[in-house]
Order: C-alpha cells, then structure tokens, then sequence
C-alpha cells in the first residue's frame, strides 16, 4: 500500500481537464486563474477539511525536457492534478470534501471531464477514485498524527519551554504547584488555526 | 594540485592581513572615463597575494565593485547580465533573505547604503600614521582623477588591551580563529579547517569555493561572469557592519549567568562554542584551557560526531551553527558546499569588562565573508543555520549572539546533561545583541580583471 504510511495517506488524483473548442476561455486557462487567486496558507479553503497536512493543486501541460537533446511528452489532455498528504482513509477525506468545501470542489473540478458535482457524494467519492493513481512515495514528516494533534503539539513545545524557562531552578514543591496550575492553563487552550498566517502575508506581499 | 597565480589574487582574498588598523572607504564612481582612470591608477596600487619577501609592507590596499559600480564603469551589459542575480540585487534587496527585518531592515540603515555606493576600499596599515598617508593618498586619486567620490570611512582596528592588539571583539569573545583551507594556499593544512575525509582526516577544500575560474567541490567551475578572464582569480564579499549592544550583551549574560549551574563564564562559552579565550567547548567543556588556544594544530580540530545531543557544544552555539562540521552527518558532506572565508575586524572603542559600557556608542564588528557563490555560501549560511534552526532541530530558533530578535520571545537552549555543573538550560526573551547597520555585495576582480576595466577592454564576445 505505497499510498498509505502508517495513517498517512498520499493522495494523487489526476483528473483531465475539459477540451473545448467552443469555449471562450479555455478550461485549463481558466483553472490555472481560479488556482493562482486561491487564497493559501492559513486562509487556504483546504485548512477547512480537518485531515489536510498538504494539499497541492497543478495544471499540468505537456512534459518538456529542457536540456539536450530536448524532449517533449505528450499528453492524452492536459491534467489537473491533486495532492494531498493527509490523515486517515481515503473515503472519509473525500466525504469531509464534498461536505466542508462543496463550492470549492465544484469550482474547480468543473473544469474537468466527467466530474459529477459533489451534490452527490458517493458519485463524487467514485469519480476521485476513478482518477487516482498510485503515489508510490510522499513526504510525510508529520509522525503520524492528526492535523490537531500536530498543532496541539507545536503550541505545546512552545508553552512548555516557556515554562520550562521561567521555572528553571525553581525547589521541587514550587515546580510541582507551578506545573499543576500550566496544565490547568494549557489544556483548555484553543486549538491553534491551520497554516501559517506569516507565510500567507509574505505570499501575499510576492503576489 | 592546483596552482595559483599569487601576482594575480588581490591580497586580501588569498590571506588576513592581520594588521591592527583598517579603514574602508566607500566610493561613487562620478564618471565613467574618470572612473577607469581612478581603477587604473589605483590597480597599479593594489597589494596582490605575491609573498612579502622584506616581510609585511607598511600598509596594503584593495577594491572591489558592486553592481552598479561595475555598471558605471561601462562594462557591456552582455558582461553585467552574467553576474549572479544576488550579486545585481544588492544586499539591500536581499533583506528577507538575510533576515534584516524589523530593526535591521534596509531603511534603518546608515543613510551612506542609500546612496551610490559603488567601490569598496580596504586599507590596512601598521600604524594610523601609515594608515592616514595610504587613505590620503587613495582619495588623492579619486580627486585628481574626478572619478570617484569618497562617501564613507569605516575605521577598524584591533582592539587593544593592556596597549597590545588583540584578536578580541567587543562582547569579549577571541575571534578569528581559522579559516577554510583551500588548495593552491601557500601553507600547511591546519587540522579542522578544511573537509572532513571518509577516514576521519582534514583535507583542503577546492579552490573554486573561494576563488572563481577553478573548479569547486562538484567539479564543476564555478558561475563566472563572461568573459572567463573577467572572473578567474576574483571573488565575491558579503559587506556586514554590524553594531553590538555591548551593555545590553553584559546585562544579560549577568542576568542569566547567576541563574545557570554552570555560572556566568560557562554560559558564555555556551553561547558561542568557545570559552572567551578562544578554547573550544567541544574539547574542554568544563574550563577555559590557554595552552590549548595557542596550539594551531589543536584548536580548530573537532567534530561534534560524538556531541550529537550538544551536551558540550550546544547544537545552537555561534560556532557549530556558522561551521556544523560534521553536526549533520554524512560525515560533513552536507557543509563543504557552505563554507565562508572571513575577515572581520572590529571597530570603535573597546570598554573593559570592569566599567559601564554604553549600547550608543559607535562600536561593533566589520563582518566580510568572502567565497565563489555568495547564495550558495554567505545567504545560506545566514537564512539557514544563523536566522533559522530546522538543520539543527532547533526549530524556528536564531543565533543568539547576531540573530535578529525583533519582537522578542526567542529563546537559546543549552542542552546540557545530568550533572549538576552542566544542567540544561534556557535563556528566553533574547534581545537583539548585534544590530544591522548597513552592507552591500561586492565583486573583488584579480589584478588582470581591474586593468582590463580600466582600459574599457572587457569584452564578453
């Protein structure tokens, strides 16, 4: 099961984009605008479906090898392809897209052949699968844990070493009274939001 | 074996000069005739890396070029758009990069980086009196020749202690202690200062890391600006003035000095990875070791191969983060590629430990590092190992000492073990000790290369 690492899934789907001659703006064009005006990082629509580490979205083209001698592949159509390292099983996670994110998905997987709407779920559920491939290796450096517990635990190495800083030296009659009372503080703590704000203004400034 | 053209290589790349007083001018070039007038006449002024036979001269002088200088100077654009992008934008343009944000970003800086700063000029000398009569003259021939412009002096000096030079600066750190060796240097391989081997031995690094036109640690050569004998013998400077908060430095370091186990001087060593004297932690963790200082074959030879959990060296020390040796395994594969050759000298006046020092005076360290790729080596260095701590599982944690800690909240840790005298510890709420005051990319030509600018001769075709 190369898709899958322990609970970590890696997604690859490749749907092919609607061909149209007919079409005042071509589909893929009009992808590749919807994709580049995508708000991301922490305000990408993505932090909504709870099970997404990475997700990645690509218009992809003919393949070009830019070298000698030079070399193009060409395609059956264009692509669009979508990745996504996530938490647990498949089917939940496409269950969990069509329900947080319906508008999002029919965005843009209109633009590709066959896509049914996400309306309903279980033809939605058959048409990604139809178009999956097998990853065969991803990148997953998340330990195995949740999207949740992955951020639960950065705030946590975060307020624990801050602790740990202002207790250091401290008798062990005052660690344990200080500590009792951080835990109190940090467990009713919100969860942390998905993504990185910093990253998405330094996108934002580059844009 | 590579064979170097020591008549060709300005001084300044091949060695440290290691004179006890320096300035560095910062120049306009007013016009471009008059401009390769003045590179003519300073060319023939320029101190190469030939071996001094009457022993060290008075004073020495060298150039080097930004961007833009080189531009102002009339060399063709097919020749200016072979330049690395880095080298064009100019540090200024870097600044996400490097990490000079907040109080380091560009528009704090000296106004002098706002205007055309085009030529650099390092003067060393023996004496200030020596040092005066080489400036005087320098900017004698900018005048006579109406070419260049002075816009700044840098002074630099050793800072003396007991009326002797040192190699100390101002924190109180020893500084300065190796550099990379590279093949083709006219000296005997110092252990710990070149790549590590498969059998655990220190061999010299490629000469193209340092110098451009040779081939590097891939084999290749180099990117060099067209044409090739525009570039072969030069090399690139990362420019760095940078200002240190010597009292809020002291403050701290006493602050958190009463609270570590180990005291207040052990604690400085661990910031850096050397004892203020200059002994390395990694082979005398518990004391300062003078003898060990003075042994060259001893005191850049280590490795943190059995430090892997930074018990004596912290994994986030100055030291360990600007060289990780073989920190990251591969047995040090993954650093020959980062490696810096530096020059730095401090400037301003030194305040002994025993009196209050102030963070408004002028006084810091002039930061120059030089190598073939300034992205490859200086930017890597310095976004990834000085401003950021992924490589050595240090998360989002910077350099303690010239990381930018704008905003606060940033911590350094010192792993420690279990014993009592060397039990971990975190120094939180760092300030910023080193503040960005201004710098620039410059291009460092070979004796061939200035006198072909002068004669308007570079021709990239």
């Amino acid at each position: 099961m190369a898709n899958q690492n322990g609970n970590m899934y890696g997604l690859t789907i490749l749907s092919p984009i609607i061909d149209d001659p007919k079409s005042k703006v071509s589909h893929d064009s009009a992808l590749r605008l919807y994709l580049q005006n995508m708000p991301r990082h922490a305000y990408s629509p993505f932090t909504k479906v709870s099970g997404t580490h990475f997700c990645r979205l690509v218009v992809m083209d003919d393949v070009v090898f830019v070298g000698s001698p030079a070399a193009e592949e060409h395609l059956k159509s264009k692509y669009l392809v979508f990745n996504s390292n996530l938490y647990g099983g498949l089917d939940a996670y496409l269950a969990e897209m069509a329900r947080k994110i319906p508008d999002v998905v029919d965005d843009i997987w209109s633009h590709c052949v066959g896509y049914p709407g996400v309306a309903d779920p279980s033809a939605f559920a058959a048409y990604m699968k139809k178009c999956q491939i097998e990853t065969t290796f991803f990148f997953a450096d998340v330990n195995d844990k949740t999207v949740e517990q992955t951020l639960r635990a950065l705030q946590m190495k975060v307020e624990f070493t801050a602790f740990i800083e202002r207790n250091q030296g401290a008798s062990p009659a005052g660690l344990l009274r200080e500590f009792a009372a951080f835990w109190e503080r940090v467990r009713e703590l919100p969860l942390p939001p998905a993504g990185v704000k910093d990253l998405a203004k330094s996108h934002a400034a580059i844009a | 074996m590579v064979k170097l053209n020591f008549h060709d290589i300005q001084g300044f790349v091949a060695r440290g000069y290691n004179f006890p007083h320096a300035s560095f001018l910062l120049a306009e070039i007013l016009d471009r005739q008059a401009g390769r007038e003045f590179v003519r006449h300073t060319a023939g002024r320029v101190t190469s890396a030939e071996r001094w036979q009457q022993g060290k001269p008075p004073s020495t002088l060298n150039i080097g070029f930004t961007w833009h200088g080189l531009r102002k100077l009339g060399l063709p654009d097919a020749t200016l758009l072979s330049f690395p992008d880095e080298f064009y934008q100019g540090m200024r343009a870097r600044n996400r990069i490097l990490g000079d944000i907040g109080r380091n970003d560009p528009a704090n800086w000296e106004p002098v980086w706002k205007e055309n700063v085009h030529v650099w000029l390092a003067v060393y000398a023996q004496t200030p009196d020596e040092l005066a009569t080489r400036c005087g003259e320098t900017i004698g021939l900018m005048r006579e020749t109406a070419g260049a412009r002075l816009l700044y002096t840098q002074p630099a000096a050793a800072i003396k202690i007991g009326g002797q030079p040192t190699s100390k600066e101002h924190f109180g750190y020893t500084d300065g202690f190796g550099n990379p060796d590279y093949e083709g240097v006219e000296r005997d391989t110092i252990p710990g200062q070149g790549k590590l081997t498969a059998d655990g031995k220190w061999a010299p690094l490629a000469t193209g890391e340092f110098i451009l036109g040779y081939p590097d640690e891939a084999r290749e050569l180099p990117a060099c600006p067209v044409p090739y004998l525009l570039g072969i013998n030069g090399t690139y400077m990362a420019y760095r003035k940078l200002h240190q908060n010597v009292a809020r430095f002291r403050v701290y370091l006493d602050e958190k000095g009463k609270q570590y186990a180990g005291g207040k001087e052990k604690l400085a060593a661990k910031f850096v990875g050397r004892w203020q004297d200059g002994t390395p932690l990694e082979l005398s963790p518990d004391r300062a070791d003078p003898a060990l200082v003075r042994n060259q074959s001893r005191n850049t030879n280590f490795t943190y191969g059995q430090d892997q959990d930074g018990a004596r060296c912290p994994l986030g020390s100055h030291i360990r983060r600007a060289n990780p040796r073989d920190a990251f395994g591969f047995n040090g594969d993954l650093v020959n590629r980062r490696r810096i050759m530096r020059r730095g000298m401090p400037y301003g006046d030194y305040t002994p430990e025993d009196q209050l020092a102030s963070d408004q005076d002028e006084h810091g360290i002039v930061f120059m590092a030089l190598g073939a790729s300034l992205f490859r080596q200086f930017e890597f260095v310095q976004q990834q190992w000085i401003s950021y701590g992924n490589d050595a599982r240090l998360g989002s944690d910077k350099d303690l000492l010239v990381g930018c800690h704008s905003g606060g909240g940033d911590k350094f840790v010192v792993q420690g073990a279990a014993d009592a005298g060397n039990a971990p510890f975190i120094c939180g709420g760092l300030p910023d000790f080193v503040e960005m005051r201004g710098g620039d990319y410059f291009f460092l030509p070979s004796l061939t290369a200035l006198r072909l600018i002068a004669d308007g001769a570079v021709d990239p075709r």
